[in-house]
């Protein structure tokens, strides 16, 4: 007597539907568990057997029980596969047993061996892949159904119990069974938490129209940002207002990301979709492992993945450990980041705005222009210090600003009593509308955002006006950028026109652009619509 | 002190109202004319011709659809009252204007000044300082024109610029940061904005500081305006800053009027890439201008004299300083870390003995080396 289940194997962000089959033969009375299992799996034979037990069906003690998890050459791991187990020995040792409801039905979840059903992480990609494999039904934990519930096409069973999983197949009565516990606890302490990046605004920001125009076109185009400057010049403050200006997620992106965090187990009991991009702020001391992802047992998306379709800001930037700068490379220059480890090649999506931020010198006393400013570093240090900034890194940042303290006068200045601080909802507004421009443009490409169209297709399909391309390519030939410079000038160049809602980026967006990569001061005519420099009549 | 009274007569005022409608700003025979013969005289002059019909048809209608007093009461109906010379409120900074040689064709004492807001002209422009610069301006400019602003209204120095983008409105606003006196030079009508951008700006000027205008209430912005109205910048300040300015800026024309009125010109330097600072680099190398940096330098340069100084920058003094030359070299001969004879020190050193040891002595007292046992070291290397 043979029955199949199905449940889902993830691979990084990758899944594969798993056939779970079981025979029941004569022979040696045994549990064989074969198909590359790992030992949460191989331990799935005593919590399978004692979960049937307690649920009061018959485990078939007296026959020989062959469990196969096929493909067999793919490498298994997780306790997800317990529902399926148990199901299919059930469903074989039972000649009643409807087995046509087992077909299209995935089944994902740890058992107790009271026979209860336990969380796990990674529902959402799990449904997604057995959704796209063609499966049309999935039975998950209850608590985690929402989430599930968000891959259209798929009919969801949150269930609390294997009793209840066995009933809803044979039609019988669904019994009760107590609450499942949801996967993660809630926070015990909320402090830099989203609540608080959701009051921060835009319009908190005096002055600084340089930095505020960098801000918006980084965020219109998804371009990597830099910010130096002294302590308390307002780095950080910016940097967490980023999040700010982008709009929501769509759909597939919101999609994406809920994905990513499923797998992480960062989502909530009754998780909706998120739709708000994320904002990530993992710090210098954090483990390699936190930042790019893997770990010990399961591999699980790090810090970049998680900022995903939005902002991943690293602050200190240079005090970040080398291998771990090092590695930021793929993300930055390819969106995704993939971990090898032992038998397992994992991939995860790590499309994030990069935004670094750091001192001008290790005491971040130091001032280029101040003549009396304090540090204590001496001149040797500096250069050490700013060598970590330069290089491979460098030349991936698309916009570098010098974020200087506003003094009082300057602050006054740039808040007179007429003045109307711009909201971060205002500049969103020009950043989604910018964002449509490009992915109209972009329209039947892989990409959505400047920041990853690829080179040669820029040139080729959306170059800059003639005069323009004629100076990037001067700049290029005086030895002024790189080649992989001149195509990140180009892409903001773009943002720069989308913003403005030009058809096509000319010669005063790219001087904008070149200023923009090179840190040098912004002409204020080319920074549209700030108080600081065009007073907005009356008010929208 | 006694109360000044103006001892301009109702019918030069309103004659000058007239001429100011038919006269295009700044136009040398006519501010000639009514500087030296008055408005009463030219206008009946002119409106002599016109019968005569010795004037174009289209100056003659000018003149004959004049309507003064109207005019004045539209102007106050905007809050604009008309200043002439001899008004209280009339500032004798322009009077320099009779000999500054011309520029472009425009020159001369304005027939009248239309002012927009609660200062006195006369009292406003007492201490002033002309800051402009490039509409075309970067951050960096529009920072350190905002700070020079600031500095100069701390002092209680009145900005004068106009009110254009750029480094015109980053000056205006550094001054109005610190509740500063400011007064806004117009092209156009002082009644109008422009550019209109700028109207809460220019308006709030109006609120608090004044805004000026040598052409007629109503008066559009034309090129040539904008020239004449430089020369009133120039006019009404003991000197001008030019942050930042390329090589074709109007804010060069303002310095050229300065200088023509044989005040101060002070440029503000930027990195020699920067095309918007050319135009000023060019002022500083080839027309004299004085270099600043900052608001106290440029209060050093146009303070009465000797109110503003500045200290002389200057690296504070260490040890070495005090030393005689022999009594260096015998110091650059003392090693660091290993203690020497006073012997090997002069051989070193390359001077006699004695002197080395006469030497040693005096700077051991400075603190400078250290004697132990017969042996000479530097104390601590110099940072």
């Amino acid at each position: 007597m043979v029955a199949t289940t199905h449940t889902v194997s993830l691979q990084g962000a990758v899944g594969h539907v798993v056939d779970v089959q079981v025979d029941l033969s004569d022979g040696l009375i045994t549990t064989a568990l074969v198909g590359r299992a790992d030992t949460s799996i191989i331990e799935a034979r005593d919590r399978c057997r004692a979960a049937v037990t307690n649920s009061r069906f018959r485990w078939p003690t007296t026959r020989r029980i062959t469990i196969l998890l096929s493909p067999a050459d793919l490498p298994k791991r997780g306790p997800h596969f317990d529902l399926a187990i148990a199901v299919a020995v059930l469903a074989a040792s039972d000649k009643q047993f409807p087995l046509d409801s087992l077909a299209g039905s995935a089944m994902i979840g740890e058992l107790t061996l009271d026979g209860r059903v336990r969380c796990v992480p990674g529902v959402l990609p799990m449904t997604m892949a057995a959704a796209a494999r063609g499966i049309t039904r999935v039975y998950v934990p209850e608590p985690q159904a929402a989430e599930a519930a968000m891959v259209r096409g798929v009919s969801v069973f949150g269930i609390r119990s294997l009793g209840q999983v066995m009933a809803l197949l044979t039609g019988d009565e669904v019994p009760e069974a107590p609450e499942v516990e949801p996967i993660s606890g809630s926070p015990l302490l909320t402090w830099r938490g989203e609540e608080r990046l959701e009051d921060l605004d835009m319009s908190d920001v005096i002055g600084m129209p340089d930095a505020r125009y960098a801000l918006e076109v980084a965020a219109a185009g998804g371009h990597h940002l830099m910010l130096t400057g002294p302590k308390g010049s307002g780095k950080t403050t910016l940097a967490e207002r980023i999040v700010g200006l982008l709009p929501d997620l769509d759909d597939d992106e919101s999609l994406e990301l809920t994905a990513v965090h499923s797998l992480s187990g960062s989502l909530q009991a009754g998780a909706t979709r998120l739709v708000r991009p994320p904002f990530r702020a993992p710090h210098h001391s954090a483990s390699r492992t936190g930042i790019l992802g893997g770990g010990t047992g399961r591999v699980r998306p790090g810090e970049v993945s998680k900022a995903h379709l939005g902002v991943l800001f690293l602050d200190e930037f240079p005090l970040f450990p080398a291998d771990v700068v090092e590695a930021l490379r793929e993300p930055l220059e390819a969106g995704e980041i993939s971990i090898s480890r032992g038998e397992e090649d994992a991939t995860y999506p790590a499309r994030a705005m990069f935004v670094f931020a750091c001192n001008p010198c290790r005491c971040g006393e130091y001032h280029p222009y101040s003549p009396d400013h304090q540090c204590s570093c001496g001149e040797v240090k500096r250069r050490e210090y700013r060598q970590k900034i330069s290089g491979p890194i460098a030349d991936r940042i698309d916009i570098t600003r010098f974020v200087e303290p506003l003094t009082e006068q300057q602050a006054k200045a740039q808040d007179l009593p007429f003045d109307q601080r711009e909201t971060s909802a205002l500049i969103r507004a020009r950043v989604t509308a910018a964002r449509r421009r490009q992915r109209a443009r972009y329209e039947g490409q892989p990409w959505r955002l400047n920041v990853h169209v690829p080179g040669p297709a820029l040139r080729e399909r959306w170059p800059l006006t003639d005069p323009a391309m004629d100076r990037l390519d001067a700049e290029v030939h005086a030895g002024r950028l790189t080649r992989r410079g001149a195509v990140r000038v180009h892409r903001v160049a773009w943002s720069v026109a989308d913003l403005a809602g030009l058809q096509r980026p000319g010669r005063e967006e790219l001087d904008v652009a070149l200023r923009l990569r090179r840190a040098t001061p912004l002409l204020l005519q080319s920074i549209p619509a700030h108080p600081a420099l065009s007073v907005v009549e009356g008010s929208a | 002190m006694s109360e000044r009274t103006s001892t301009v007569t109702e019918t030069e005022r309103l004659a000058r109202a007239a001429l100011s409608r038919i006269a295009e700003p700044g136009h040398p025979t006519l501010t000639d004319a009514v500087h030296q013969l008055g408005g009463a005289t030219v206008l009946g002059d002119l409106q002599r011709q016109a019968a005569d019909r010795a004037l174009g048809e289209d100056l003659a209608d000018r003149i004959a659809t004049a309507d003064p007093l109207k005019e004045l009461e539209r102007a106050a109906s905007k809050g604009v009252r008309f200043v002439v010379p001899g008004d209280t409120e009339w500032p004798s900074a322009l009077d320099g204007l009779v000999t500054a040689p011309h520029l472009h064709e425009r020159g001369g004492v304005p027939i009248g000044l239309w002012c927009r807001g609660p200062l006195q002209l006369d009292e406003a422009v007492e201490h002033a300082v002309a800051v402009v610069g490039s509409r075309s301006a970067t951050t960096y400019g529009g920072a350190v024109a905002g700070d020079i602003a600031a500095v100069l209204a701390r002092e209680s120095w009145t900005v004068v610029s106009g009110a254009a983008f750029g480094i015109d409105q980053s000056a205006h606003r550094g001054a109005l940061g610190q509740r500063g006196p400011t007064v806004a030079v117009l092209a156009c009508g002082a009644d109008r904005a422009y550019p209109t951008a700028h109207r809460s700006l220019i308006d709030y000027i109006a609120g608090v500081g004044l805004v000026v205008s040598e052409a007629a209430p109503g008066c559009a912005p034309t090129r040539i305006r904008f020239l004449a109205r430089n020369r009133l910048i120039a006019g009404l300040s003991r000197g001008t800053v030019v942050v930042e300015a390329a090589v074709r800026s109007g804010a060069l024309n303002t310095a050229s009027w300065t200088a023509g009125l044989g005040r101060p010109v002070m440029g503000v330097p930027g990195p020699v890439t920067s095309a918007p600072s050319a135009g000023v680099h060019q002022l500083i190398r080839a027309r004299d201008a004085l270099l600043v940096t900052s608001g106290e330098e440029v209060l050093e340069a146009v303070g009465p004299m000797g109110l503003f100084l500045l200290p002389e920058p200057r690296e504070p003094e260490r040890p070495r300083d005090r030393l005689d030359p022999v009594q260096r070299q015998v110091l650059d001969a003392v090693p660091l870390h290993q203690a020497v004879e006073s012997r090997s020190i002069a051989r070193t050193a390359g001077i006699a003995h004695a002197r080395t040891r006469e030497a040693l002595v005096v700077l051991h007292r400075a603190g400078l080396v250290v004697h132990a046992l017969g042996l000479w070291r530097q104390l601590e290397p110099e940072t």
